[in-house]
């Protein structure tokens, strides 16, 4: 059997009108019809989409006068509330954006209150232990400090609050200094100490530097052990001056240094809130790791930010080595071991490096299995390890960065769950539908994606001879048709002719569709003319449909 | 090395011999600039025609120029001419105004009231914050203490709003509270969103008040090492009436000024009562204030007026009708219409310089590309000299300027049927915002561009510039294909601007016998049309050169002729639609739109009117029967058989691009004949928009009739005449065959007979035929 050949008669021949083109072979007609009457149902099965709207959420103020409380003496609203029109059904709403200081406020009010409402038995044990929690949460809020918001990975925190202590402590013993001097001598010898390990972060980063201040810490620990004056014989120095009264009874001796830990910790939360969320602070997470030089180029002094950060932790932690020796009356070696650090590192990396919140929350779990279950025996560092590997295994930033893993990982299972869902062509599913709010769009994706499927059953050898042949001007219906819906389409990436030099030299440009926004290169090509310009543009406009 | 881009425009676009003409230019990359004054003759570079041609002058003004880099003042605003200060207060304040804006949340801070320094964050103000609440800040020059609404506020619906702070006890407080009707907003009443918002906290400290900084509306005042003071933090939108008072004004208090009320009188430190000041002429860019003070505002890049107001109620179309109404002043943080730059250079016309179209050629570097520009400028006689005249169309050129059709209009490419042909010159222009818009372009608020002017540079008004869009000439560079014609004949002529016609009026054409005016005319403004109309009733004459002309309404403000106002209605062929209420222009008081809904369709004039348009190619004209009339046979004497026109540099054809229709039913004159018209024009020459009452399938080249190019001619009393082409592309097939083919034939014979004192040709032919076959 014969091919049938079509012609297309140009109704424009009989006025001679110029460029020609009068009879052109095309392909067979076809009903662009047909596709519309074809596709009565998505290829993909469809659900009910939507969401219960379970969460309370108060409504506005409407005609009363809403009372923007602030936390005292900042401009930062509580919980940084706003209304918002809720996007289904406009609805003025209230949303809370950081509720971090409800959880805060309980969690804060259920330590202050902790004395009262302990089971009598264990009481004293738990206290103590929470004693314990509070001066470690301080020193890994300060080390959070130094780590998180500066990048500066030091192992040598333990090692400043363990050379405070001592000193402060030999200090008190020979020259019987008060108690309440401790502290204030202790910022002096972190600042020093500090002075002292900042200077090589400045030459030294990452794996290396924690190296460094490992070896610094090991080398204060064998200095202090072998030290005569600071009790090489007896494991530790005892003896310094304290706050609390031995007179007091057993319980309030408890209560007083439970307490005092409690203060500590809120100082540390304050210090922590000072700097990390303030302008060093904010300096600082314009310069994460590894992107130090694009920080510095855009004018960011990161480094004078972090060492300032460093020294104001390290003088803090000299402040708690000295509150640590007046709080225990003295100091023991094991400050400075290295199951010290290793649990200090797991506290902080098991909440998550750079929060506040992480290093408490860490902190309170690591004292709990390590101080509060302590029948657990051996076992317990069996726990502590599982959890940290647990947590480097699975967790990219501890606990508190689980919400945020959580979404991207949701977020990358509806992207896998949709490329299989997908209408070729790009209709949108119901899912989509829900993220754009100009439902116009979501017919026009419909409308376009029936017009290619249509227009690809044109695309054939006729019409691209034929366009060759004569790129503007009347053409046959099949390539006509196609090139209305070329020349129609939207302005991001639609391709234009760039003129290199006028009749003579041609490339082909894709637009970016946003205003002020140059237009690219799309192929080094060169065309002699802009006639074939045109047609190679309208060649890549063929391949974009046949390939969407 | 940066790379070198130079850019410049004159104060005066026309400029009689002996005058002195300003030049601003902006470099970069560069210091110094070669300059040359240069005679344009011919503009398009296109391989069928003579190519560029210029020839070059010498004069004093040619040599090196020092040239600088200079910045431009982007966004319309109002600043408060406050000398004395009385608005740094120092102590309890309210300010409160209607606003409407079109784009809440941008990502930016927008101002909008404000006496504000945004450098040293010194002063008070309220805006609208990134997110799109509205906000009320105040600075000590340390630290900025801010309070935002409770809801965010929703583009294109009025809002009355205000703010108080008491100034003892730190208080402040913000209202915020929807006044939409069922005309004023986008939206309507079935809408659930509450628009109310009241919300107070108390502050830190108070403001501190800078003696220098203005009082600004839409923006605040900024400082760049480089570029000294400017305004930054632009709003887009729309203000009505608005105020301070010197006092904290109670909820209840707001809300009767809310309801329209005044303030208490005593407490008002100033109110701009923007309804003040209309008349049924329009009304000018000072804002007026009715307060004790009077502390008017004065508008900077044309912040558009005679805007409907918050209480606009669908009744009254226009502000002669409802001045009251008409309180809205709109605000574009990307308008420009001076770019105010510092004078690099300047020239007196010297005596003997002929009358003609000149530029300097400025080039520094490679001197191609951005790298050379030409600054155009028209030089008209002291005393006219000539007997024909070509009158530039520079309101059309204004309407065009710095079009970014291409770029951003998805119409552009179905319209033209073909992919744009950008060049490097297209790209700069695209990127860089300070050349500001067309009135083909849209604010990115998505309001219509109705202010264009030639204070900014204007990229697309240069010779050998093909217009992306369509890949041919376009007004300037097209025309230049007419200067070509009458310079390779050895014509002598002078050359009239439309400025020069609107403002001089029938006096500017009057010494000369014949008018030839550009391929595309579109723009008019009532003065023009009346004095080209007054001419021809007077006994003058005519060539029009293009299609699709005398088509637009346009307005020109008396104090900036630079400027040039259009808004376009619900006919045309048309790039945007003012919207409803806002059809009358600021500028005069006219209703806006084409002249056929005036009345005064261009038939009426020229005989012939818009009727398509198509730019994929362009065809012949035929002679119609009327040509072989002894009236008008004249006309096509020495063109060898029918047809005309069969070349050209805009698509190988004398008729096309845009073309245009006899009518008598639109006021042709009766006893107009058609000499010729085109045919077999493609379907991408579709009937024009105010054509149509119903749309129906088949309104195309190939299939209406009406699609057609008429070449007409008609005598008007004492001797003169209208001689219409019909058609765009007639001045590109000019410089066909240099200057020798069928179109230029026709030109000449109707030229010749249109420069000669006393009687036209053909007139005594007039007698009724008695014919015997």
């Amino acid at each position: 059997m014969t091919k049938k050949k079509n012609t297309w008669k140009n109704p424009l021949a009989i006025w001679g009108a110029k460029g020609g083109n009068y009879e052109v072979p095309t392909p067979p007609y076809k009903d662009p019809h047909d596709i519309w009457k074809k596709t009565n149902s998505y290829k993909v099965p469809i659900k009910k989409i939507g969401r219960f709207h379970y969460e309370y959420k108060s409504s506005n103020h409407g005609n009363k006068i809403w009372n923007r409380l602030r936390w005292w003496p900042t401009r930062r609203t509580i919980l940084w509330t706003k209304g918002v029109y809720n996007r289904k059904s406009l609805k003025a709403e209230k949303i809370r954006k950081d509720k971090r200081p409800i959880f805060w406020f309980f969690g804060l009010l259920f330590l202050a209150i902790a004395p009262f409402i302990l089971p009598e038995g264990n009481k004293t044990a738990l206290l103590t232990a929470g004693g314990i929690f509070g001066i470690y949460a301080s020193i890994n809020l300060c080390w959070t400090l130094i780590i998180g918001t500066a990048g500066i990975f030091s192992l040598a925190t333990y090692a400043i609050v363990g050379i405070s202590a001592f000193f402060t402590c030999w200090l008190s013993i020979n020259l019987g200094l008060p108690w309440w001097t401790l502290p204030l001598i202790g910022m002096f010898i972190g600042l020093g100490f500090g002075i002292i390990i900042a200077l090589p972060a400045l030459r030294l980063d990452g794996f290396y530097y924690g190296l460094l201040t490992l070896g610094l810490n090991e080398l204060c620990r064998v200095f202090i052990t072998t030290s005569k004056a600071f009790g090489s014989a007896s494991g530790g120095l005892f003896g310094a001056d304290t706050f609390i009264n031995q007179d007091w009874t057993p319980m309030t001796q408890t209560y007083a240094s439970y307490y005092s830990a409690f203060l500590l910790l809120i100082a540390a939360l304050f210090l922590f809130r000072f700097v990390d969320g303030k302008r060093i602070g904010r300096i600082l997470k314009l310069a994460p790791e590894k992107k130090e030089s694009f920080a510095e180029a855009s004018g960011v002094d990161y480094k004078r930010a972090r060492v300032t950060v460093f020294l104001i932790s390290s003088v803090a932690l000299g402040f708690i080595g000295g509150f640590y020796a007046a709080y225990y009356r003295g100091v023991a070696f094991n400050l400075f071991d290295f199951h010290t650090v290793v649990m200090g590192l797991a506290m902080i990396t098991i909440g998550g490096i750079g929060r506040s919140e992480g290093a408490v929350v860490g902190t309170l779990i690591i004292v709990i299995l390590d101080r509060v279950l302590i029948e657990l025996g051996p076992m317990r560092y069996i726990i502590i390890g599982v959890l940290m590997m647990f947590t480097i295994l699975f967790l990219r930033n501890g606990l508190f960065g689980i919400r945020k893993q959580f979404k991207e990982w949701r977020n990358k299972k509806k992207n896998e769950v949709r490329s299989t869902r997908v209408e070729r062509g790009g209709e949108m599913l119901p899912e989509q539908s829900t993220e754009m709010d100009n439902k116009d769009e979501v017919y026009r994706k419909r409308y376009d994606k029936m017009q290619r499927e249509f227009l690809k059953t044109l695309i054939c050898n006729e019409i691209i001879e034929e366009h060759k042949n004569k790129p503007l001007g009347q053409h046959s219906e099949a390539l006509e048709r196609v090139l209305y819906y070329f020349r129609r389409a939207a302005m991001n990436d639609k391709y234009v002719v760039k003129c290199e030099e006028p009749f003579k030299k041609y490339k082909i440009m894709a637009l970016s569709g946003v205003r002020g926004r140059s237009p690219r290169l799309v192929e080094d090509k060169v065309y002699p003319s802009v006639t074939d310009a045109y047609h190679g543009l309208f060649l890549r406009r063929v391949q974009d449909l046949m390939e969407a | 090395m940066a790379e070198i881009k130079i850019f410049g425009y004159t104060d005066k676009i026309s400029v009689k011999q002996g005058e002195k003409i300003n030049f601003h230019v902006s470099a970069d990359g560069t210091k110094t600039a070669q300059a040359q004054l240069v005679k344009l003759i011919h503009g398009d570079g296109h391989p069928d025609g003579p190519g560029y041609l210029d020839e070059k002058i010498d004069d004093k003004i040619n040599g090196e120029w020092s040239v600088e880099k200079q910045f431009t003042q982007l966004g319309s605003f109002l600043k408060v001419n406050d000398p004395e200060n009385k608005l740094a207060i120092d102590g309890d304040f309210t300010i409160f105004g209607y606003i409407c804006p079109s784009t809440p949340k941008t990502g930016h801070h927008q101002w909008i009231f404000s006496r504000w320094n945004n450098k040293t964050n010194e002063g008070y103000g309220i805006g609208i914050n990134k997110d799109g609440y509205f906000e009320l800040a105040v600075g000590d020059g340390k630290e900025v203490d801010y309070l935002i609404s409770e809801l965010p506020m929703i583009k294109k619906v009025w809002y009355f709003v205000a703010a108080t702070f008491n100034y003892k006890t730190g208080d402040a407080t913000l209202y915020q509270e929807g006044v939409l009707t069922r005309y004023n907003s986008l939206l309507g009443k079935v809408v659930p969103y509450d628009y109310r918002s009241h919300t107070k906290t108390t502050f830190r400290f108070k403001q501190k008040n800078n003696p220098k900084t203005p009082f600004i509306v839409s923006g605040a005042y900024d400082l760049h090492e480089l570029r000294g003071h400017f305004i930054s933090g632009t709003y887009a939108g729309k203000v009505d009436r608005h105020g301070i008072c010197n006092k904290v004004l109670s909820k209840e208090d707001l809300d009767k000024i809310r309801d329209g009320e005044l303030p208490e009188k005593n407490s008002i430190l100033a109110y701009w009562d923007t309804t003040v000041g209309f008349s049924d002429n329009g009304i000018n860019n000072t804002v007026i204030d009715i307060g004790p003070n009077k502390l008017n505002s004065e508008g900077h890049n044309h912040p558009v007026r005679a805007m409907t107001g918050w209480n606009w109620n669908g009744k009254n179309d226009n502000f002669r009708l409802a001045p009251k109404e008409y309180g809205g002043i709109d605000f574009h943080p990307d308008a420009i219409t001076d770019a105010k730059w510092k004078v690099t250079n300047s020239m007196t016309i010297p005596e003997d310089l002929k009358s003609g179209v000149y530029a300097i050629r400025l080039r520094s570097g490679p001197g191609t590309g951005l790298s050379e520009e030409y600054i155009v400028f028209f030089v008209r006689p002291k005393k006219p000299k000539s007997k024909i005249c070509f009158l530039v169309p520079t309101a059309s050129y204004l309407a065009y300027a710095n079009e970014k059709l291409s770029f951003e209009a998805v119409i552009i490419q179905p319209m033209t049927g073909q992919p744009p042909t950008i060049t490097d010159i297209d790209i700069e222009q695209y990127k860089n915002p300070e050349f500001g818009l067309s009135t083909y372009d849209s604010y990115a608020d998505g309001a219509g561009v109705c202010y264009s002017s030639y204070k900014r540079p204007i990229l697309n008004m240069r010779p050998k510039y093909r217009t992306s869009g369509m890949g041919i000439t376009w007004q300037f560079p097209a025309d230049l294909s007419v200067i070509g014609w009458l310079e390779h004949n050895n014509y002598e002529y002078d050359i009239i601007t439309d400025e020069d016609l609107h403002k001089e009026g029938l006096n500017s054409v009057k010494p000369y016998n014949c008018v030839i005016t550009g391929t595309h005319n579109e723009y008019y403004s009532e003065k023009m049309l009346n004095a080209l109309e007054d001419y021809v009733a007077n006994g003058g004459r005519v060539f029009s050169t293009g299609a699709n002309a005398y088509y637009w309404v346009v307005a020109f403000p008396e104090e900036q002729p630079w400027c040039m106002e259009v808004r376009k209605l619900e006919a045309g062929m048309r790039a945007w639609a003012a919207k409803p209420g806002e059809y009358y222009m600021q500028t005069t008081g006219e209703k806006g739109g084409l002249w056929r809904t005036r009345g005064r369709p261009p038939q009426k004039f020229a005989g012939v009117g818009f009727i398509a348009e198509g730019f994929d190619t362009s065809e012949k004209y035929r002679k119609m029967p009327d040509a072989w009339h002894r009236t008008v046979s004249w006309i096509t004497e020495g063109v060898e058989g029918e047809i005309i026109g069969d070349h050209g540099l805009a698509y190988g054809g004398a008729a096309g691009v845009e073309i245009d229709r006899y009518d008598l039913s639109l006021g042709t004159p009766p006893h107009t004949k058609i000499i010729a018209s085109s045919g077999g024009h493609s379907d991408n020459y579709v009937l024009v928009t105010e054509e149509l009452l119903y749309a129906y399938a088949g309104l195309v080249g190939s299939l209406d009739y009406r699609i057609r190019a008429d070449m007409t001619y008609f005598t008007s009393p004492n001797n003169g005449a209208v001689f219409s082409t019909g058609s765009i592309a007639f001045g590109q097939s000019l410089p066909s065959n240099n200057f020798n083919n069928s179109s230029s034939t026709v030109m000449k014979n109707v030229i010749n007979a249109f420069m000669k004192d006393g009687k036209l040709p053909g007139g005594l032919w007039t007698l009724e035929e008695k014919q015997w076959k």
